[in-house]
């Protein structure tokens, strides 16, 4: 997120947005205030904001046929439980995604290829190696084949949003995309059963708008929530239901002890930790209810961790 | 005072009912259709009946929606026996064979299917996320369908299955080696199929084409016509091109939002 942008980490309530517009809670794009839906992530605005005593924002389900417009080009929400995007490519535009999430496409669409850099790495993590591009005009749908929400992250020119991997379904062709080394990974055993575990994935994805706004749309497995985090606020996190989260919000593993129970060994009380990723502000992070579990061996390596033995 | 025609399979309805006493459909809702035209298969109430000859179906749940058939004495249906979730211990069963046996077995496709005979209650279900699709069937209709997606039919539809026609079909349609298809003679009849997701349906005009992804293909009139293409796109560094199910019309074409559970089959 850019640090000036409205609504972004440290910025005012109501900088920099126009006069007479309203700042979605959910995109934090400013907008005139009416429709029934964000235009700009497709988030219904009728609806209370769902916020729980914890400080979670719930996002909404898009709803229904609801649209998103970026560009000339519109979105088009379809389905509840494992919802399409409809993409109506206006003239030139384009987007690009992975092809195992072509659901169908109209014969007029161009598509072609869009390799990627460091192709050896991305097939050791399992990344898509090529991506698909599908220029206007005509229509072109795309599904992840998953329950879940689809996610609308309009972002406005030098925007960024780091994202984890295999949750990107689509983003527009002015949105240029590269891919980091997570830096989070954890071993268990040792000798020819060392094994190295990234419970954020290996690489994750960052997303950037230049010139013009762009989209990137994710898909979150399960529901999702939303917090915003104060300058040196920390919440921890199942690694994997991190969803996307502000560049400017750090992370790094925490290791969590308990309180050894009476009559359990040192070992099976070391088994017993907790594999967290603690996020630090200021930022936004989003997370996803569904998630996978971390490895219950013993840990005999890390990344830079903090650690609590209670 | 006026009868309220159902939109999705157009059976006039008494006034003031709430859902089409032939395919369940919500009578009080307006019809979903996309921008681009696709219109979404009409989601079952939860307890929502709808009835076929003399018989009564209910649908029980919303994420993996439940048929719970009260079959009348001479009534019955017939399915794939493993989606069978519970029955009446007097409800009757019989296997009914189909024909081509062994090629079917090659096929991944169960042999046998079978018949549950009224009177009594059976209840089925396709243990995965998505909905029911009900195709009330008209006198001289044929329709195709994914193999694996039948939830039930009734007994008056005619059960059969074609092979995918072509080499390229075959090996890159993602649908298999066959479809079932469903035909009716004199008598109407009900189809009842689960898609996995939420499922959307088209209907194109004569030489109208949609490119879909063959995992996504869920059922077509049989006079669609199915074309596995090859696009001049790659899918990674050494794998082959990306295909994908070229449908022309005339007729309805059914896909379905989810699909990666039949390539896991």
């Amino acid at each position: 997120m850019n640090p000036g942008a409205p609504g972004g980490p440290g910025v005012p309530p109501g900088y920099g947005v126009p006069e007479g517009y309203v700042v979605c809670h959910y995109c934090r794009t400013p907008h005139p205030p009416a429709g029934p839906s964000c235009p700009s992530c497709g988030a219904a605005l009728d609806l209370r904001t769902a916020v729980s005593r914890s400080g979670w924002l719930k996002q909404p389900p898009i709803r229904d046929l609801a649209r998103i417009q970026i560009g000339r080009s519109r979105i088009q929400i379809e389905g509840t439980q494992v919802p399409v995007a409809d993409v109506a490519l206006d003239g030139e535009e384009w987007i690009y995604f992975s092809h195992h999430v072509l659901l169908w496409v109209e014969p007029g669409v161009r598509l072609s290829n869009t390799s990627l850099a460091g192709a050896w790495n991305r097939v050791l993590a399992g990344m898509p190696l090529v991506m698909l591009e599908a220029r206007g005009p005509g229509h072109v749908a795309l599904s992840d084949n998953h329950a879940g929400d689809l996610v609308a992250l309009p972002l406005a020119p030098g925007q960024q949003v780091w994202t984890r991997e295999h949750r990107f379904l689509t983003a527009t062709g002015n949105v240029s995309y590269t891919w980091e080394p997570t830096g989070i990974w954890y071993t268990t055993g040792s000798g020819d059963d060392r094994e190295t575990h990234y419970p954020l994935g290996q690489f994750g994805d960052r997303f950037t708008a230049h010139a013009a706004p762009g989209l990137v749309l994710l898909h979150s497995p399960g529901n999702t929530f939303l917090r915003d985090l104060a300058p040196g606020e920390t919440i921890l996190v199942q690694p994997g239901a991190l969803l996307y989260r502000d560049l400017s919000v750090g992370a790094h593993l925490h290791l969590e002890h308990p309180y050894g129970a009476a009559g359990m060994s040192w070992r099976s009380s070391f088994s017993q930790r907790t594999i967290w990723l603690r996020l630090i502000g200021p930022g936004r992070v989003a997370v996803t209810s569904v998630f996978g579990h971390t490895s219950s061996l013993r840990i005999t390596g890390q990344s830079p961790a903090t650690t609590q033995q209670w | 005072m006026e009868r309220v025609e159902c939109r999705w399979c157009g059976l006039q309805n008494e006034p003031g009912a709430a859902s089409c006493t032939t395919c369940g459909a919500p009578l009080d809702l307006r019809d979903l259709v996309t921008d681009s035209g696709w219109r979404e298969a009409p989601r079952l109430r939860d307890l929502t009946e709808f009835r076929f000859s003399a018989s009564v179906v209910q649908v029980e749940g919303e994420l993996v929606p439940v048929a719970d058939i009260a079959l009348a004495q001479g009534d019955a249906v017939y399915f794939e026996h493993h989606v069978m979730l519970w029955k009446d211990e007097r409800t009757p069963v019989s296997a009914m064979p189909t024909q081509g046996g062994m090629r079917r077995i090659l096929g991944g496709m169960p042999f046998v299917l079978t018949l549950a005979h009224g009177p009594g209650r059976v209840a089925f279900s396709r243990d995965a996320p998505g909905e029911l699709v009900v195709l009330p069937l008209h006198p001289g209709m044929e329709l195709d369908a994914r193999e694996h997606a039948f939830l039930l039919a009734s007994h008056t539809i005619g059960y059969s299955f074609v092979r995918i026609q072509g080499l390229a079909n075959v090996l890159h349609g993602g649908n298999g080696m066959y479809l079932d298809r469903f035909v009716t003679t004199s008598a109407p009849g009900l189809l009842v199929l689960h898609g996995y997701g939420d499922v959307f349906e088209r209907r194109l005009a004569p030489g109208e084409k949609i490119m879909v992804e063959p995992g996504a293909f869920l059922y077509k009139d049989a006079s669609v016509a199915m074309q596995a293409v090859q696009m001049p796109v790659k899918t990674g560094l050494l794998r082959r091109g990306l295909y994908l199910a070229e449908m022309t019309g005339p007729g309805r074409v059914g896909i379905q939002s989810m699909y990666v559970h039949h390539h896991a089959e």
